[in-house]
């Protein structure tokens, strides 16, 4: 293993996830002296969490949709039509803003319902429902709001342009955003000790001592550099409240999709859908759930985001699938389904995020912008293919199978027939249920 | 082993801490609540965001900006939203604007009603916050409107509709349909208002005759100011309300791409052109104006347009107080009535087309290599 | 009709990495013969017909092919249709939404300058759907013909290539008994017409009903060439197939053989996509615990079939027949289900059907039973990580760490893995599907310990394999199947291979008991 893995983690991370890691780190460079410094500014690193929060909390739930070998089109439709119920909900029948947010959570669960119904039951696959549920969820915004902006209480915009209040005593700084900062380190420090402990116990490999000690300590820096960007910005601002929201969030989903048996099986179902059927995997209410989980975080992407703008409007959304799906692949997920990490996708939608960030504050017009933003894409995603098929068995393995030459294979010459007679998935044929 | 390992994190930590200590200077306690305290000076930057170049309009606009403005003597910063995203692109553009430290950010807003932030944070930062051409509403954070009356534009254009039919189709009652523009702007329904004060007491008399039926502005807005869906619409009221012979006269259309997706939907049914309006004076529609196919336009001088949000914007560098226009109701944007400097727009028909486009030469060229 | 050779093959040679898969094989066919090559599974039949049809170019293995007289070197399948000699796979390659004529004539296109002529294409193709007795529409889709009728649709597109040799591979192997003698009784008329033919079959009575002569292949090579007509008949062609001695390669095991537990009555399952076909019928079977049930049969006789339908109903449509455990009845309707209910099964395919090959030997160690080591829906890695080693150390499977990834590994340590997955859900009866396949000999002997030791703790093994040897040193008991009924049960003391082959090619004892 080399350093530079070890650093960046453990078992699974690709050259393509830390190589992004490392793009994120050169983008913020190279933005921060082209800029003269306002990157890494308190305003503008308030203002990128705000802008692009919705970014960070719709990867999460289509890392986990492309994990399990399924797309979602949807997201942006479904954001905007989550958006505007809930806008009309306050200003038409007069809801309290925290009825409104349970009303849209509930809306979301239900788009998400019907949308794995679809996938995961009638088996009509993801590309096709969550196309047709862009229009749809398009139409019903634009038909709901008769095409026009509604807008939204002050008390609910908190959840998109809030920040965490003010108290105690006059430091410099906002006192929440410190506080927070200092139970972040400790959190940091506490769990690679727990987690050494724990491997220890195991008998596992363990890093060398020094490798968790820059790793930890560069997650502390970065953290305590964060807490005084957040923290040192003008009165009134500090740690956005999206930020909040899009961290426990992502905190959520990280455990989720490596500690739960639910996690497993995501990945299992886009590995192997095969393996994981005859592993007693339901691949139907995995299926379900991926898809029903994305629209709910789409309805909470939608919603902060209508916060954030004061007002929802028929073209609230647009575009949010591309930026979810980009960011999920400029992480280091495959096309394929199986591969893809939590954090990755962080990573991802911190890239693009700032790229275009420090694209607007040098003056780039929006066009170039996009261009760039588009070869970038591009770039992560070839630079992940190339470093996997470097020195990587596997791979080739695969090539050679594929070619149907190769040792495993000379045995089974003979066999193909009634593989090939196999349903796709085995899950497909299970249908027959006991008279 | 384990007692190391702390004393190392603790190193590292104490480190950073130095490092962050070195550059900690407190938060910046810059940001005023009050606008009017805020002084301009020679070289600072305005910043101005537009909308997508959706238009000809946008695109002038911006060269007519940057070129005013630093004239002026200050620096510009002129951004597009991106056409797949306009709100959101928008709403980091202005961010990145305040930023770079923008004195003044004058904001044609892609939709007006999603940008309370955006100018909450210029306010917060001391910024001049002006409206240009779309207000912003829901907010008590926009210090200025500039804009062309665009009630006064709907007059117009309704009136022209009238002076055109009794032109061109004889006596009445003349057969019309309406068209508004995007529910997402705010002007659309002032100028389909402005023409429906002139039309209204037509339709109720007789000399006008909705056969659609179709006269809220709901019924006539047109999204996204898409030729696509006007064209669309179009075809499908010919198809439903004059395929079996009705003539159709007129056509209110808020603007010129509107009205030549109208006239692609007539001229593809095989209708006879109908007295169609327009604005904005785009030049493809200039051509059709001159040949009659489209029977008018509005010119609204986008230059003057540019020229009055930097010339306000010079006033208050000098400390002055600009003449502005503070209590038209067609300037409330929901919190307040927005302080406004209105301009006035020009009808332009075949007959004045030379005369009124003498400020502009391209306009001018196209008017008359079409005579 | 002429008797001069038109193909000899001359010690073919040919290796894939690590495996020699022909040694120096050599066979002649006679102009205007139907000519059958007999083997065991994995024998090298199909791998000789791909040399010999520029699958695997020429360079890539040794030896000379004299086709008409000249030595021919093809290097793809173009050049070897070219020729004259056309290969029908196993698998059908028609393309199942266009019509026969556009099947027929897919790559060889009737017209001019890339234009269709879909007038002449017509009529050619009734022409040629004549000559194979095929009375459809031209322009019928493929995917509403029988798999009977494709086969005929193959034969046709053949006809059209000028064909001169024809290579079936199991022609009637996916076909029912009607359609297999059309297909038959259409080969010997080709014959008839001057196409020679080479047919590569496990079914005894049909090579014996159709072919001249008769080479056998084993372990690679050439055994011999029998002459059909002098009197062959089909235990004289099952010595040659399974000629090789039993080996001293299984470990000793003294059985421990207790009552019966686990029972299947009356199980009959339809082909998923044919329903015409059945691919169970009426099968009953009884496991005992710490028992080693052996299942023969060739390929396509509905071994992995009936496991697959057992366990959850992985496969193809139930229609009928109960299971036994215990005494009781028990449902097996999910995969889910069939876990629950003690049952495990280990894949034929393990890249295909067994692994993840995304995830680590620990996470696959776990995987199908992860609700052992979780509390509340959350995966306790701690016991992840000792479950893993545990059954790492227990079955000795070569690997740094527990969190490398299954991909990296052998197949034999990956067949390990597999088999530790399922021995993680502790199952009463644990079905193997060919679990040496494709792992090197000494791996072979450490999971042959493996699966006597899991019949030593008291489970069910039903271990199904293609190797007669395999199955004769490890079982306890055999069953034979062939085209979807067990035809036969043996104690392992009675079986040879000759019988078992037997029972594997014909419904003897069936036959002769009524």
């Amino acid at each position: 293993m080399n350093p530079l893995r070890q650093l960046f983690g453990g078992r699974g991370t690709s050259a393509g996830q830390y190589g992004m890691i490392i793009a994120l780190i050169l983008i913020v460079a190279i933005f921060e002296i082209a800029t003269g410094g306002l990157t890494l500014s308190p305003t503008n690193v308030i203002n990128v969490f705000q802008q692009y929060s919705y970014i960070l909390i719709l990867a999460l739930g289509m890392v986990m949709v492309i994990i399990a070998g399924h797309i979602d089109l949807s997201v942006g439709s479904v954001a905007a039509f989550v958006g505007i119920i809930v806008a009309q909900a306050m200003s038409q029948w007069h809801w309290s803003w925290w009825e409104a947010i349970l009303l849209g959570l509930v809306i979301g669960a239900l788009v998400g319902a019907w949308q794995g119904f679809w996938v995961a039951f009638v088996r009509v696959p993801a590309f096709i429902v969550t196309l047709a549920g862009q229009l749809i969820f398009r139409g019903a915004n634009q038909w709901i709001g008769n095409s026009t902006s509604v807008s939204v209480p002050e008390s609910y915009q908190t959840i998109g342009n809030g920040f965490i209040p003010d108290f105690g005593p006059n430091t410099g700084f906002s006192n929440g955003t410190l506080l927070l900062g200092l139970i972040t380190v400790i959190v940091l420090i506490w769990s690679e000790a727990r987690g050494r402990a724990k491997r220890r116990k195991m008998g596992a490999e363990l890093v060398p001592m020094w490798v968790s000690i820059v790793r930890t300590g560069i997650l502390v820096a970065v953290t305590l550099f964060g807490t005084y960007l957040f923290g040192a910005g003008s009165v009134g601002t500090s740690f956005p409240v999206v930020a909040i929201i899009a961290g426990v969030l992502t905190i959520l989903y990280g455990f989720i999709t490596r500690n739960t048996i639910f996690g497993r099986q995501v990945y299992a179902v886009g590995g192997n859908a095969n393996a994981a059927a005859l592993s007693g995997v339901s691949i139907r209410r995995v299926n379900f759930f991926v898809m029903a989980n994305m629209s709910l975080l789409a309805a909470i992407a939608g919603m902060v985001y209508v916060g954030y703008a004061g007002a929802s409007g028929p073209a609230d959304g647009t575009g949010w699938e591309l930026d979810a799906i980009a960011a999920v692949f400029v992480g280091g997920a495959a096309v394929s389904g199986g591969i893809g990490t939590v954090a990755g996708s962080i990573v991802g939608a911190l890239v693009m995020a700032l790229l275009q960030n420090g694209l607007q504050l040098i003056g780039a017009e929006s066009n170039l912008q996009q261009i760039i933003r588009g070869l970038v894409l591009l770039l992560a995603v070839a630079f992940d293919v190339y470093s996997k098929t470097q020195g990587r068995p596997s791979l080739i393995g695969g090539i050679t199978r594929g070619l149907g030459i190769g040792r495993d294979r000379t045995k089974a010459t003979d066999a193909p027939a009634q593989v090939a007679a196999l349903p796709k998935s085995i899950d497909d044929q299970s249908t027959v249920s006991l008279p | 082993m384990r007692k190391k390992y702390i004393v190392g994190i603790a190193a590292v930590a104490a480190a950073a801490a130095l490092t962050l200590s070195g550059c900690s200077t407190g938060r910046t306690t810059s940001g005023s609540s009050d606008s009017s305290s805020t002084t301009i000076k020679k070289g600072d930057l305005i910043g101005v965001a537009l909308p997508a170049k959706t238009s000809q309009n946008w695109v002038l606009a911006g060269q007519d900006f940057k070129d005013s403005i630093e004239k002026a003597g200050f620096k510009a910063d002129i951004q597009y939203a991106d056409n797949s995203s306009p709100v959101p692109s928008q709403q980091a553009e202005i961010n990145s604007m305040l930023t770079k430290g923008a004195k003044v950010v004058i904001i044609g807003a892609a939709d007006g009603s999603q940008l309370t932030t955006q100018v909450a944070t210029a306010k917060k930062d001391g910024a001049i916050v002006i409206a240009w051409d779309r207000n912003i509403l829901n907010t008590k954070n926009v210090d200025y409107y500039v804009a062309f009356n665009n009630f006064h534009v709907g007059e117009l254009q309704a009136q022209a509709l009238l002076d055109g039919l009794k032109k061109e189709k004889g006596s009445g009652p003349y057969n019309v349909e309406l068209f508004a523009g995007s529910p997402d702007d705010a002007n659309a329904p002032l100028f389909f208002n402005g023409a429906m004060s002139v039309l209204k007491p037509k339709i109720a008399d007789g000399t006008i005759k909705v056969v659609s039926g179709q006269t809220t502005f709901n019924n006539a807005s047109t999204q996204g100011w898409l030729a696509q869906n006007a064209q669309k619409r179009m075809t499908d009221l010919i198809t439903g309300y004059y395929a079996k012979g009705t003539k159709l006269d007129g056509v209110l259309s808020p603007n010129d791409t509107l009205a030549r997706a109208i006239l692609q939907a007539t001229k593809s049914a095989g209708l006879p052109n109908p007295v169609v309006t327009g604005q904005d004076s785009e030049t493809d529609s200039i051509p059709l104006i001159m040949n009659g196919t489209q029977y008018s336009t509005i010119y609204k001088d986008t230059t003057l347009e540019a020229q009055a949000a930097v010339d306000l914007v010079t006033t208050l560098s000098k400390g002055e107080k600009p003449k502005t226009v503070d209590n038209d109701k067609n300037n409330d944007n929901g919190k307040i009535i927005v302080k406004s400097i209105e301009l006035s727009p020009v009808l332009v028909t075949k007959d004045n087309a030379v005369e009124a486009y003498k400020n502009n030469p391209d306009l001018e060229k196209l008017a008359t290599a079409n005579q | 009709m002429s008797n001069h050779t038109i193909l000899e093959m001359r010690s073919i040679t040919k290796e894939f990495p690590g495996v020699k898969a022909l040694s120096d094989v050599s066979m002649t066919v006679t102009a205007g013969e139907i000519h059958a090559i007999c083997g065991e599974n994995g024998a090298g039949k199909s791998t000789l017909m791909k040399v010999l049809s520029g699958v695997y170019p020429y360079g890539t293995y040794t030896g000379d092919i004299v086709y008409q007289g000249e030595v021919v070197q093809f290097s793809n399948i173009k050049q070897s249709e070219e020729a004259g000699i056309v290969i029908i796979h196993q698998e059908l390659a028609l393309i199942p939404e266009l019509s026969i004529t556009e099947n027929l004539f897919l790559g060889s296109e009737i017209g001019k300058r890339g234009v269709i002529d879909w007038t002449q294409a017509q009529l050619r193709a009734r022409e040629l759907l004549a000559r194979v007795g095929l009375d459809e529409d031209p322009d019928t889709q493929i995917k509403n013909l029988g798999v009977g009728k494709q086969q005929l649709v193959e034969i046709a597109k053949a006809l059209h290539k000028n064909v001169k040799l024809l290579i079936l591979d199991e022609p009637t192997a996916a076909l029912n008994e009607t359609d297999s003698q059309h297909l038959l009784s259409l080969i010997v008329g080709l014959k008839e017409r001057g196409v020679t033919s080479i047919m590569i079959s496990h079914k005894l009575n049909e090579i014996e009903q159709v072919a001249d002569d008769i080479t056998i292949i084993r372990d690679g090579r050439t055994i011999e060439t029998l002459d059909v007509h002098t009197g062959v008949d089909e235990d004289r062609i099952i010595r040659g197939m399974v000629g090789r001695s039993l080996e001293s390669r299984f470990p000793d095991r003294t059985p421990h053989i207790g009552e019966v537990f686990f029972e299947v009555k009356d199980w009959t399952v339809q082909h998923p996509l044919d329903s015409s076909r059945l691919v169970c019928k009426n099968e009953s079977f009884t496991v005992r615990r710490g028992e080693i049930v052996g299942f023969a049969g060739l390929m396509g006789a509905g071994r992995t079939e009936l496991a697959m339908s057992l366990f959850g109903r992985s496969y193809g449509t139930w229609l009928g027949g109960q299971v036994f455990k215990d005494g009781r009845e028990i449902k097996l309707g999910s995969v889910r289900q069939a876990i629950d209910a003690g049952i495990g099964y280990v894949s034929e395919d393990r890249k295909a059907l067994g692994l993840n090959l995304l995830d680590s030997v620990k996470r696959s160690t776990v995987s199908a039973d992860l609700r052992k080591i979780s509390k509340g829906g959350v995966v306790d890695s701690l016991k992840e990580f000792d479950v893993a080693e545990q059954y790492r150390k227990m079955l000795r499977t070569k690997v740094p760490t527990v969190e490398e990834g299954v991909s990296k590994l052998s197949g034999g340590n990956q067949q390990k893995v597999v088999l530790s997955k399922w021995m993680f859900t502790d199952p009463d009866l644990l079905i193997l599907d060919e679990p040496t396949r494709g792992i090197d000999v000494g791996a072979k002997f450490e999971i042959y310990r493996i699966i006597q030791q899991l019949a030593e703790q008291g489970k069910g093994v039903i271990l199904i394999s293609s190797e007669l040897p395999e199955l004769l040193g490890l079982s306890d008991r055999i069953y034979t199947i062939f085209e979807g009924s067990i035809t036969d049960e043996f104690p392992v003391a009675e079986a040879t291979p000759e019988t078992l082959m037997r029972s594997m090619t014909s419904h003897s004892k069936k036959d002769a008991l009524i």
